[in-house]
C-alpha cells in the first residue's frame, strides 16, 4: 500500500540511499579527523532533536518551542542522579526520559486547546522559566557556572566511540519514529494535524495521542540531553537559550518538515555548515534564517523535495526502451 | 417513526443557545432502526445546529439525546462514534494531506481493526464508489464532489454504522456523483441496516430517497410525514415562504 507519509524517494529507491548513507557514516571515522569526528557526533546529537520535533511539530502540527528545554530537564535530571545520588549513568538515562515526558505530559495537558502562535508562545515561555529556574537554582544547578557531568567514557581517544554511541542514538531514533508513523498512531497524529475536529468525528481519542505525542517527543529530547550532558561533561543554561531551539527548527525546515530523512539531512547539513563558517559567528544564523524564510515561502518540501523532483526528473529523462530485451 | 422495530436516535426537549439566539427549541424527535429519515428546513431553521449536539459537536443547553437506549449528549464527539454513529459535514472535510486510502482506514482504525480487513473493505467500497482508481491519491486532489463521495463513504468504514448522519451530502454534486451517493445510501441501508439523518435543501432526492420526512423551523420540528404530507403541511408553506 502507497502511503504519503515518506521519505518521497521513490524514484530512486530510499532504501538504498538510506544504506549507502548508514555506510557511509558508519565508515567515516577512517578517514576523518578528531575534529571533525566531534562534529557529527553533535550532528547526531541534532538529529535526535530534530527527528522528534518533527514527529510533535510536522506530524502532529502542534508547534512547541519549548523542546531545547526538555533536553536541559533530562540532562539536568541524569546529572543530577547521578553527581547527587550516585546512581549510575545507565539509571541516569531513562530517568532523564521519565522526567522529560512526564514534564511534556503536564505542558501538553496545560497546552492542550492551544494552536498556533499560542502554543508557540506557552511553550516559549516555559522554555525561558526552565533556563531561568536553572539559573536561579545555583545551589543545585551551579547556575550559569555549569554543572560537571560524569561522562560515559573517559580517558583520550574515545571520540570514535562517542560518534558510534550518537550515530546509534540517532538511529534508534529515526527507527522509532519510522515505526510510529507507520503505525496506527502516525495515521492518528496526521490525521489530527490535518483536521482536529473531523478527527475526533472518525472516533479518535485526540486529547489522548496529542499528548502521548507530546510526551514521546519530549522524552526523546530528554535522552538526548542526557546523552549530551555525560559526552560534553559539563552542562550550562546555554542549553535553553532560544538559539538553540531556532536551530532545530532551521534544521527541520530546511531538511523538509513532515518527512522521515528530511530532519536528518537538515540536522547534518546545517551542523557541517554552522562549524565550516564558524569564522562568520552570528552571521550564520542570519544566513540560515534567510534560507529559512525562503524555503517557507517558496518551496516548503526543503532539501528532500529537492532530491525528490531530481529523481523524478533523472527517472523521466530514462529513455523508453531502456531495460526491455 | 419507520420500518424498524425499534427506537434508534431520540431527543427531547432539546434545546441549544448561543448567546440569545435560541437555535434548536425544545425539539423532540425520534428515528427508527434502519430509516432513511430526511431534515428539511429553511436556512437558518437549526437543521446543521441539531446535528452537531446529537453527535456531541455541542453541548445542550438543556434536553437530552438518546441513542440506542442510552444517554449521550454529555459524550465526546469520538466516544459517540464508539457508540456507533458517525456524520459528514456540509463543507466536506477530509483527511487532505492523506491518500483517499488512508482517509478510509482511519475510522477502521480507532474501532481497532486490522489493516488487512481495513484495507480489504476500504478497497471495495472505493470500487463501488467509482473511487478506486484514486485510492492513492492525496484527497487534496479529489474534486469537490469525490471529496464529497470519499467524506460519505469513509463513515461506512466502521462496523456497524448505527446511525449515519449526513449533512447536505448532495450540495453543488454533479447528477452522476449524487446517483453513485444514492445508490451507496441505499446499499447500506438494505446490506449493512445503517439508519440514516439526511439533512437536505434537495427535495427531489429527499423524496427519492426517504420515507419520512421531518421539517424543521425556527429549531423546532414543525411537520413530519411523507413528502406529500409536508408539502401539503400549510405550516411548512408558511416556513418556507417566510410565514
Amino acid at each position: 500500500m502507497k502511503t504519503s507519509n515518506d521519505t518521497g524517494l521513490r524514484g530512486l529507491k530510499w532504501h538504498s540511499l538510506a544504506l549507502a548513507g548508514f555506510l557511509l557514516v558508519s565508515l567515516l571515522p577512517l578517514w576523518t579527523g578528531q575534529y571533525y569526528l566531534q562534529v557529527f557526533t553533535i550532528a547526531f546529537y541534532y538529529v535526535v532533536h530534530a527527528s522528534s520535533w518533527n514527529l510533535l511539530a510536522g506530524y502532529t502540527g502542534q508547534f512547541s518551542l519549548a523542546h531545547h528545554a526538555f533536553a536541559a530537564i533530562g540532562g539536568y535530571t541524569s546529572a543530577l542522579l547521578v553527581t547527587s545520588f550516585g546512581l549510575p549513568i545507565w539509571m541516569g538515562v531513562p530517568a532523564a526520559f521519565l522526567s522529560s515526558a512526564l514534564m511534556g505530559f503536564i505542558l501538553g495537558l496545560l497546552c492542550l486547546r492551544m494552536r498556533a502562535i499560542y502554543l508557540a508562545i506557552a511553550t516559549w515561555a516555559f522554555a525561558e522559566s526552565v533556563r531561568i529556574s536553572i539559573s536561579m537554582t545555583y545551589q543545585i544547578t551551579r547556575g550559569d557556572l555549569g554543572l560537571a557531568v560524569p561522562k560515559f567514557f573517559s580517558g583520550a581517544g574515545q571520540g570514535v566511540v562517542y560518534y558510534y554511541f550518537f550515530l546509534g542514538l540517532a538511529i534508534v531514533t529515526v527507527l522509532m519514529i519510522m515505526f510510529v508513523m507507520r503505525s496506527k498512531m502516525g495515521y492518528y497524529l496526521r490525521a489530527i494535524r490535518n483536521d482536529e475536529m473531523v478527527a475526533r468525528v472518525m472516533g479518535i481519542n485526540t486529547t489522548r495521542w496529542k499528548i502521548l505525542a507530546f510526551m514521546l517527543s519530549s522524552g526523546t529530547a530528554g535522552i538526548a540531553g542526557a546523552f549530551y550532558g555525560h559526552y560534553n561533561g559539563l552542562l550550562t543554561p546555554v542549553m535553553v537559550d532560544f538559539n538553540e531551539m531556532a536551530f532545530i527548527v532551521i534544521m527541520v525546515v530546511i531538511g523538509g518538515i513532515r518527512s522521515i530523512a528530511g530532519p536528518v539531512i537538515g540536522a547534518i547539513l546545517i551542523q557541517i555548515l554552522t562549524e565550516t563558517f564558524r569564522e562568520f559567528g552570528e552571521v550564520r544564523m542570519v544566513v540560515f534564517a534567510l534560507a529559512v524564510i525562503a524555503i517557507a515561502r517558496l518551496y516548503n518540501e526543503g532539501a528532500i523535495g529537492a532530491v525528490r523532483q531530481v529523481s523524478q526528473w533523472v527517472s523521466r529523462r530514462k529513455p523508453i526502451g531502456e531495460g526491455v530485451r | 417513526m419507520g420500518k424498524g422495530d425499534g427506537e434508534l436516535l431520540r431527543t427531547e426537549n432539546l434545546t441549544k443557545d448561543f448567546g440569545r439566539l435560541r437555535a434548536v427549541d425544545h425539539l423532540s424527535l425520534r428515528l427508527g432502526e434502519g430509516e432513511i429519515r430526511g431534515l428539511i428546513g429553511p436556512n437558518g431553521s437549526g437543521k446543521t445546529t441539531l446535528v452537531n449536539v446529537i453527535t456531541g459537536v455541542y453541548r445542550p443547553t438543556s434536553g437530552g439525546v438518546y441513542f440506542s437506549g442510552k444517554r449521550i449528549d454529555r459524550l465526546s464527539p469520538d466516544d459517540i462514534t464508539h457508540e456507533g454513529m458517525m456524520r459528514t459535514f456540509q463543507v466536506a472535510r477530509v483527511f487532505a494531506d492523506m491518500t483517499v486510502l488512508e482517509n478510509m482506514l482511519i475510522p477502521a482504525f480507532t474501532q481497532g481493526t486490522s489493516r488487512r480487513e481495513a484495507v480489504h473493505r476500504a478497497k471495495g467500497l472505493l470500487e463501488f464508489c467509482l473511487l478506486g482508481r484514486l485510492s492513492d491519491e492525496p484527497a487534496r486532489n479529489l474534486s469537490g464532489g469525490q471529496t464529497m463521495l470519499l467524506q460519505i463513504v469513509r463513515g461506512f468504514m466502521r462496523q456497524p454504522l448505527k446511525l449515519y448522519l449526513l449533512d447536505e451530502p448532495f450540495a453543488g454534486v454533479h447528477p452522476a456523483i449524487k446517483d453513485v451517493m444514492i445508490e451507496t445510501i441505499q446499499k447500506m441501508n438494505r446490506e449493512e441496516g445503517v439508519t440514516f439523518l439526511i439533512v437536505s435543501h434537495e427535495l427531489t432526492t429527499v423524496r427519492r430517497l426517504c420515507s419520512c420526512i421531518s421539517v424543521l423551523h425556527g429549531g423546532r420540528v414543525i411537520s413530519e410525514g411523507t413528502m406529500k404530507e409536508v408539502a401539503n403541511d400549510p405550516r411548512v408553506i408558511d416556513s418556507y415562504l417566510g410565514g
